[in-house]
């Protein structure tokens, strides 16, 4: 797990220019029209939006190689189960012995599958754009409490951190004999010695590391400086509301009898 | 006002500093048990125990960000989970505040309250995601023999998702509270800010703000 958790990649594209407020509000946006759209035909077209932005990002084949890894399952076991067994199912489409599909759960599951490719697809374009560090810092400059700004950072820098200690400790334990292999019981009994002494240890360094920060005037009500200014341009803000507006708007569409 | 006694928890720095310990332990959770290939998530041991230890908040805030880095950087799908965790933490916390992990009652409570927490809670989302599928492959196969069997597809859903859920917050609840007591006596006092009366001095090291 080495070279951290963010999957931000360097570049030097509009998205990667972008105020992280407008990438988080298209991304939010995005997901919740990919939700309320009402037909394969929309979400569809909404994936294809997010997909030229991901292309103009240049991260296309980098964002593509971890989120197949992540639709693909879940889309053939949407398409297995739907077709199978949902209420609608009406037109039989093929049979494999007593196992027959029906179309209405194909659709049914192909369409849940574009929404969720669309909510995977949006959420990296904006992880694939976005330094972690700029979005806390964005937020801490639009009222996220500097303390919360801390929770982020550092969970961010705690976690690899943790992960590389928890392969220590399974390396120390099974020097002493510890089994990690084999049946389900005996990898089962393996869990409590590898996890008991990571957290014991990570908990107890807790105490010295809020003596530190206190120490550093982080427990101070005073009101703080930032040193990053971010790139911010009527266009953007313009962008944001049009984008958060577009979602009431899409709710009201629907009311309204959008098919 | 009872149960909102258990949110007026001072957050000072530690209990601050206890949070993202809490999700790098939700994160380790989940690897070991991948690495043992155990047929569970176990991705919320940290937000049980950091609502054990310290309250409604830092469960809640452990439990809200631990999804919400996941969602950034392996597994987006977990983004509208988010609020389930959240609730796990909150849950926790209060559940922290009257010391139920402290009687054997208690600890069972503990368990059947997550459990209904994050089933019931899973279930809509599950409707709207997945079509009621939960996206573990034994539980969409026995929401699939359900629902060809007749059944609702929302009790087919909630059935789908509790398979899942009952076994995985057995063992977080169970790692979680054994964790619990595997801490000094002295470590656990320093969080036990709402159960003193206000008449005494605080003991806390890290001095509070």
């Amino acid at each position: 797990m080495a070279g951290g958790l963010s999957l931000y990649a360097e570049g030097t594209s509009l998205l990667h220019r972008a105020h992280p407020l407008t990438k988080g509000v298209v991304t939010l946006s995005a997901v919740a029209l990919a939700f309320i759209a009402p037909s394969i035909g929309w979400v569809a077209a909404l994936g294809i939006i997010l997909l030229v932005l991901v292309a103009l990002a240049g991260v296309l084949r980098r964002l593509l190689a971890v989120a197949l890894a992540i639709l693909l399952p879940i889309t053939l076991l949407l398409l297995a189960v739907q077709g199978f067994a949902n209420p609608n199912n009406r037109t039989v489409v093929f049979a494999l012995g007593p196992i027959v599909y029906y179309r209405e759960g194909l659709a049914i599951a192909a369409l849940a599958a574009v929404r969720i490719a669309c909510l995977v697809g949006a959420t990296f374009l904006f992880s694939f754009t976005t330094r972690p560090a700029d979005l806390s810092e964005a937020l801490m400059q639009r009222g996220l409490s500097p303390r919360m700004g801390y929770v982020l950072q550092s969970a961010l820098q705690i976690i690899p951190q943790t992960l590389d200690m928890a392969g220590r400790i399974q390396d120390a334990q099974r020097a002493r004999g510890l089994e990690t292999e084999g049946s389900l019981p005996r990898r089962a009994r393996a869990y409590l010695p590898l996890m008991l002494p990571l957290v014991l240890s990570s908990l107890v360094a807790t105490q010295e590391r809020a003596m530190a920060l206190e120490v550093r005037g982080f427990g101070l009500r005073v009101k703080r400086i930032s040193r990053y200014e971010f790139v911010d341009s009527a266009a953007q803000r313009i962008l944001r509301w049009v984008m958060a507006l577009a979602v009431p708007g899409a709710i009201a569409a629907r009311i309204a009898g959008w098919r | 006002m009872g149960i909102l006694n258990a949110f007026k928890v001072r957050m000072n720095t530690l209990a601050i500093v206890l949070i993202p310990v809490c999700i790098a332990i939700d994160w380790a959770g989940h690897a070991i048990a991948s690495t043992l290939k155990l047929p569970l998530f176990l991705d919320s041991i940290g937000t049980v125990l950091g609502g054990l230890l310290a309250g409604p908040w830092v469960g809640g805030i452990a439990g809200l960000i631990t999804n919400f880095i996941s969602s950034g950087t392996v597994d987006p799908i977990a983004a509208p989970y988010s609020i389930i965790s959240l609730a796990i933490g909150i849950a926790a916390g209060i559940a922290g505040y009257y010391g139920w992990h402290k009687t054997w009652q208690g600890r069972v409570a503990l368990y059947v309250l997550i459990v209904l927490v994050a089933s019931i809670g899973s279930t809509p989302l599950n409707i709207n995601l997945y079509a009621g599928q939960s996206g573990v492959p034994t539980g969409d196969a026995i929401y699939a023999a359900l629902v060809k069997g007749g059944w609702p597809t929302w009790l087919a859903a909630y059935i789908d998702e509790a398979s899942g859920d009952i076994p995985d917050k057995l063992i977080t609840v169970v790692v979680a509270i054994l964790i619990y007591f595997g801490l000094p006596n002295r470590y656990r006092a320093l969080f036990s800010v709402w159960r003193r009366p206000s008449t005494e001095a605080e003991p806390a090291p890290a001095a509070s703000v």
